[in-house]
């Protein structure tokens, strides 16, 4: 049996575990806490370790979500989550510009490390005052050849959208065979 | 949709740079605390700003000394026998009231000097951009709309903290490169002596560090230069790359793999 994985990432309360747990089929490994810092202004529970979803491609291939945690104390994670990974989806609240430097902060931290395909999806589009992509790409300066796509990760069509974009990414740099 | 937020998350000069390469129209209401101003933009670029709550309308050029209460009548009176196409700067400078250079000079001044700059001392407060809010026919806009880039660098002149700067420069030990095409954006900026020291000095190989060294400037004069030339689009700080890792360090998967995971996806 062969597993690849994708990493979600992305500011707290960015929307990774609703992300993950709209397009799993299995129900999400998630190790949700009470928040102990900051992020309890934001939501009751975050994740604090991981999320985790499954999606069977074949008999013998499995696609595995990994969403990272969003808070800074646990950066350690993002490096042994991102081993072998085939591609990111960052994740941004695009109702809430002061998670953009945050943001930017992630996407740095994983492109930097390893020249990994990824996307941005700029979440809660479905929210009054969402900033549209193209306005996300100009605040988190994204150049014109990475995708920004307007998404609802409650939304499966979305997320599905979101995932094939990423793999389109992959597919342009992928070897024959 | 308006565009709301804080300028302390997202700052002002970071806002402009998106008005500027979205090309945006509208308006940016600021507000802190009893404190008030607007800025309207006309595609990317800076038309007319007021500070306070009252907002300054035609009356403006006469509190400048510029022209007289009866001169401000008179070009109204022009503008409603033109119809509403015509704007209270046009009306005065086709009636011969001012000229154009004069106005664009006393309205510029003003508008910098005396609202836009001192936006950028502020630490916090809600802004709000109103897509496509244009001003209203009052209001004396300047004949030659401003670039950005401009307010940008000057505002960042401003800037007297670490805390901001080191949100897009963390560290000294960082590269400075041009981007591809600052092209046009370069023109419109205009650069102090040891603005220039440092321009000069970028290479897309040389650290903040050793430009500073260079130079003979601070690391915080230099990150201070370069958070301006960054945040007005002329160049980008980037991490030094690690010879070790880098793409070879990314699996190159096969593409019959990938293939067989977006036929499965497409298929959900």
């Amino acid at each position: 049996m062969q597993t690849v994985k994708m990493v979600i990432s992305g500011a707290v309360n960015s929307g990774k575990t609703e992300f993950i747990k709209t397009i799993s089929e299995i129900e999400v490994v998630s190790t949700e806490r009470r928040a102990s810092d900051d992020t309890k202004l934001i939501k009751k529970e975050t994740t604090v370790a991981m999320d985790f979803g499954r999606i069977a491609i074949s008999k013998d291939l499995v696609l595995h979500l990994f969403g990272t945690p969003g808070q800074k104390r646990f950066d350690f994670m993002w490096e042994i989550l991102s081993e072998g990974m085939l591609g990111l989806v960052i994740l941004v609240d695009s109702t809430r510009p002061e998670t953009f430097r945050e943001t930017n902060r992630i996407i740095d931290f994983f492109i930097s490390y390893r020249d990994t395909p990824y996307v941005v999806a700029a979440n809660k589009q479905d929210r009054p005052n969402a900033w549209s992509p193209d306005e996300l790409r100009l605040a988190l300066r994204q150049p014109p050849h990475v995708k920004v796509i307007p998404c609802v990760a409650i939304d499966r069509e979305s997320v599905k959208n979101t995932l094939l974009e990423l793999l389109y990414v992959i597919l342009d740099r992928s070897a024959e065979g | 949709m308006a565009l709301v937020g804080n300028i302390q998350d997202f700052g002002l000069s970071d806002f402009l740079y998106l008005v500027d390469r979205g090309y945006k129209t509208g308006c940016l209401h600021l507000k802190r605390g009893n404190d008030a101003a607007v800025l309207f933009f006309e595609k990317g670029k800076l038309v007319f700003a007021s500070q306070g709550t009252g907002g300054q309308k035609g009356d403006l050029l006469v509190q400048l000394g510029k022209i007289t209460p009866q001169q401000l009548e008179q070009a109204r009176q022009l503008q409603s026998h033109n119809g509403n196409g015509m704007s209270l700067s046009q009306a005065l400078v086709s009636g011969n009231i001012i000229s154009q250079e004069e106005l664009q000079q006393s309205l510029q001044t003003h508008i910098e000097e005396a609202v836009v700059y001192g936006l950028f001392g502020w630490p916090d407060g809600e802004f709000r951009f109103e897509h496509g809010q244009k001003p209203e026919a009052d209001t004396p806009v300047m004949p030659v709309p401003v670039p950005v880039e401009h307010l940008i660098m000057e505002g960042v002149r401003r800037i007297d903290e670490w805390g901001r700067i080191k949100d897009r420069i963390p560290s000294t030990d960082m590269i400075v490169r041009f981007v591809d095409q600052p092209g046009e954006k370069a023109k419109g900026v205009k650069l102090a002596p040891e603005e220039w020291r440092v321009f000069a000095r970028i290479n897309g190989k040389d650290t903040l560090a050793m430009i500073a060294q260079k130079t003979n400037l601070s690391d915080f004069d230099v990150c201070r230069v370069v958070y301006g030339f960054a945040t007005a689009g002329l160049v980008e700080v980037v991490k030094k790359p690690t010879a070790p890792r880098g793409a070879a360090d990314v699996p190159r998967v096969k593409r019959s793999l990938v293939s067989r995971i977006i036929s499965r996806i497409e298929k959900m």
